[in-house]
């Protein structure tokens, strides 16, 4: 999941990018509106965190050009600004949901989980396909009931895939859920983390398209087990 | 304790006026009464003699006896041996002087004062006397009746005054009672409306007053807004910062963590003593006894704790003085001041920047001045600047966002001035300006 944190605090910024990644995010940071707007306009995103109180331009502002040009990516205020009226003024410029500073590292991450749910249209918190059976938010992965233990790049990876049963997700799409800016990709990362996950879930859970990129198939009787 | 009431002094003072002025009427109808009855009983005194002289016989006085009661006088005629003829009846029995002056003459008999009036006829000496105690009679008489409307008046003058001093003196009462329904957070200005021009001044002060209590509770709730709003920030990321303490799996990221959270509990520190300085040196009347301080040498022991810093950051103060330099003011704020411009200049420009601070007497003033090299600030956002907390994270290592509201207050308290320029380093100059004086003797 590739997140972009906009964030002009330091410590926040430095703090919530750290937690972010142990929890096997991408993380982008950005501290103030205009290079938030260069990062939407470059790279697609799962998720934005976005601080109200920006230097120049603020929060409500790149949220409100976001919606305008139809971008529907989930955003998730994080403010210092507590008033109801801010509450209200950023929902209906657009954001998804609203966090007031400070706050709990396990909150933020709960919202961010319900967010991504959301978007991708799904209600149960607990993905199940295919006898494996992912918790986002423990991160526990089960296989027929026996517990499998995943890095959290393979787990960031079996996420992505499992999202969108079907889905082709190509060797760039991946990385980039992966890798924030500045974090160095090995050539053969994901394949890496592919071979890992294959091994440990079963060789045919995750299969590919040669040239296209990685999939994993959709279960006709997903839901009754 | 209250003087003595509008009223009562009104009151008080014009009893006097008042007696002075009853006696002045009464004296003078009294004096004007008398001599008009002088003439008017002269003449009657002359046409008795000569009627009496005229008629030849000495027959009883002409007038209605009811007249002659008032009239009072005597009628005595001499013959030409020196007896008398005739002697009037009166009621006081009185008797003229046997001898007389012809014409008018004033003359004491009995002990009494008479007017007397004397003519010649045939051998005959005519004499008609009146007292004078009847004229100053009808003269009292006269006055007395002058003053009584006076008398009649004085107290409705009195009432007119009470009711006109309490009438005027309404919209007192009506400010006063809107006072008094009012709490603390009610410092609207009272109405001056249909103010009396004497009490209208006061009013008036009172609303400036007024006003200037209101701008300064504003200012003061909005500076505990500000900072209350602005210490948020520095907490939230305590709170993240200890999360990722407790979430650490390792030694390394542990101690990183730590690191990081020690940092964030310095910031905040800091924030809470940029926080105590400002609200310290918010705008008020420096203390009277603050002592003449040499600006060079607070700047330099400023410098000088800063250098650590600026080596961490690879940048490069210097530093430059020259006498006189000496201000009045408060140290404390002063050092205070010089520091702030300092971090200020370290915070905003890159690392291995260059920063000259001087120190200088520039005419009436010391100039303090802190130059630097590094992206400077544009024009229109120049006064900005100076609000709390603006800008707080701009640049690469924020600040508590207070430091330019502090210089700026102390500047204010120390009656200086504080100018932002184009340095000729090519970044941000920060001139302040204080008002210079004698210098310090130690």
């Amino acid at each position: 999941m590739r997140v972009l944190l906009v964030e002009d605090d330091r410590m926040i910024g430095q703090a919530v990018q750290t937690a972010l990644r142990q929890d096997g995010y991408a993380i982008d940071w950005v501290r103030d509106a205009e290079s938030a707007d260069t990062a939407l306009a470059t790279t697609s995103f799962d998720l934005v965190l976005l601080d109200l109180g920006l230097p120049g331009r603020d929060g409500v502002s790149l949220l409100r050009t976001m919606r305008a040009r139809h971008d529907a990516t989930p955003v998730l205020i994080v403010t210092a600004r507590d008033e109801v009226q801010d509450r209200v003024g950023g929902l209906d410029a657009g954001a998804d949901d609203y966090l007031v500073k400070p706050f709990d590292l396990d909150e933020l991450g709960a919202r961010m989980r319900a967010l991504l749910r959301r978007s991708a249209g799904r209600g149960e918190a607990v993905f199940e396909h295919r006898g494996v059976r992912i918790d986002p938010a423990t991160r526990e992965v089960t296989r027929d009931g026996e517990s499998v233990t995943l890095s959290p790049r393979e787990f960031a990876v079996l996420e992505a895939l499992v999202l969108r049963p079907g889905a082709v997700l190509s060797r760039a799409q991946l990385e980039d859920r992966l890798y924030g800016w500045g974090e160095s990709v090995e050539s053969n990362a994901v394949e890496v983390y592919i071979h890992g996950l294959r091994r440990k879930l079963g060789h045919d859970f995750i299969q590919n398209v040669r040239g296209v990129g990685y999939f994993v198939p959709r279960d006709e009787s997903q839901g009754t087990g | 304790m209250s003087a003595p009431s509008i009223r009562a002094r009104l009151l008080l003072s014009l009893l006097p006026l008042f007696i002075l002025a009853e006696a002045v009427i009464g004296t003078v109808s009294y004096r004007y009464v008398l001599s008009e009855s002088h003439e008017l009983f002269d003449y009657h005194l002359r046409q008795m003699a000569l009627s009496l002289r005229d008629q030849g016989a000495v027959l009883p006085p002409p007038g209605p006896p009811e007249d002659r009661e008032q009239f009072d006088f005597v009628v005595q005629i001499w013959s030409a041996d020196g007896s008398k003829i005739y002697l009037s009846h009166t009621r006081s029995r009185a008797r003229l002087p046997e001898r007389a002056t012809l014409g008018f003459a004033d003359v004491v008999a009995d002990g009494e004062r008479w007017r007397v009036y004397s003519t010649l006829a045939g051998g005959r000496v005519i004499q008609v006397g009146q007292p004078f105690e009847v004229r100053e009679r009808i003269a009292a008489a006269a006055a007395l009746r002058s003053l009584t409307p006076l008398l009649i008046f004085a107290p409705v003058v009195a009432l007119a005054i009470w009711w006109l001093v309490g009438h005027s003196l309404r919209p007192v009462e009506r400010i006063a009672a809107e006072l008094r329904r009012r709490d603390a957070q009610r410092l609207d200005p009272v109405p001056e409306e249909q103010l009396p021009t004497e009490v209208e001044p006061m009013v008036r002060s009172l609303n400036g007053l007024l006003e200037r209590l209101r701008r300064a509770f504003a200012a003061q709730r909005a500076f505990v807004a500000d900072a209350a709003h602005e210490l948020r920030t520095p907490i939230a990321a305590l709170k993240l910062q200890a999360g990722l303490v407790a979430r650490a799996r390792d030694d390394a990221s542990r101690g990183a963590a730590l690191a990081e959270l020690n940092a964030g509990i310095d910031r905040s520190a800091h924030l809470i003593d940029q926080l105590l300085t400002l609200a310290r040196s918010e705008p008020e009347a420096l203390a009277g006894a603050a002592a003449s301080i040499d600006l060079a040498r607070i700047a330099g022991d400023a410098v000088a704790e800063m250098l650590p810093l600026a080596q961490a950051r690879g940048s490069r103060i210097g530093f430059a003085a020259a006498p006189p330099a000496s201000v009045r003011g408060d140290q404390k704020a002063l050092h205070s001041l010089v520091r702030n411009l300092i971090d200020n200049a370290l915070r905003h420009t890159p690392g291995g920047s260059r920063i000259e601070v001087e120190v200088a007497a520039d005419g009436q003033a010391v100039r303090l001045s802190v130059d630097d090299d590094g992206p400077g600030i544009p024009v229109e956002e120049r006064e900005r600047v100076f609000d709390r907390f603006y800008g707080r994270s701009a640049g690469g290592d924020a600040g508590s966002g207070l430091g330019l509201a502090i210089v700026k207050a102390v500047v204010e308290r120390h009656d200086g001035r504080i100018e932002l320029g184009q340095s000729a380093l090519g970044g941000l100059r920060v001139a302040v300006h204080l008002p210079r004086v004698a210098d310090a003797t130690t």
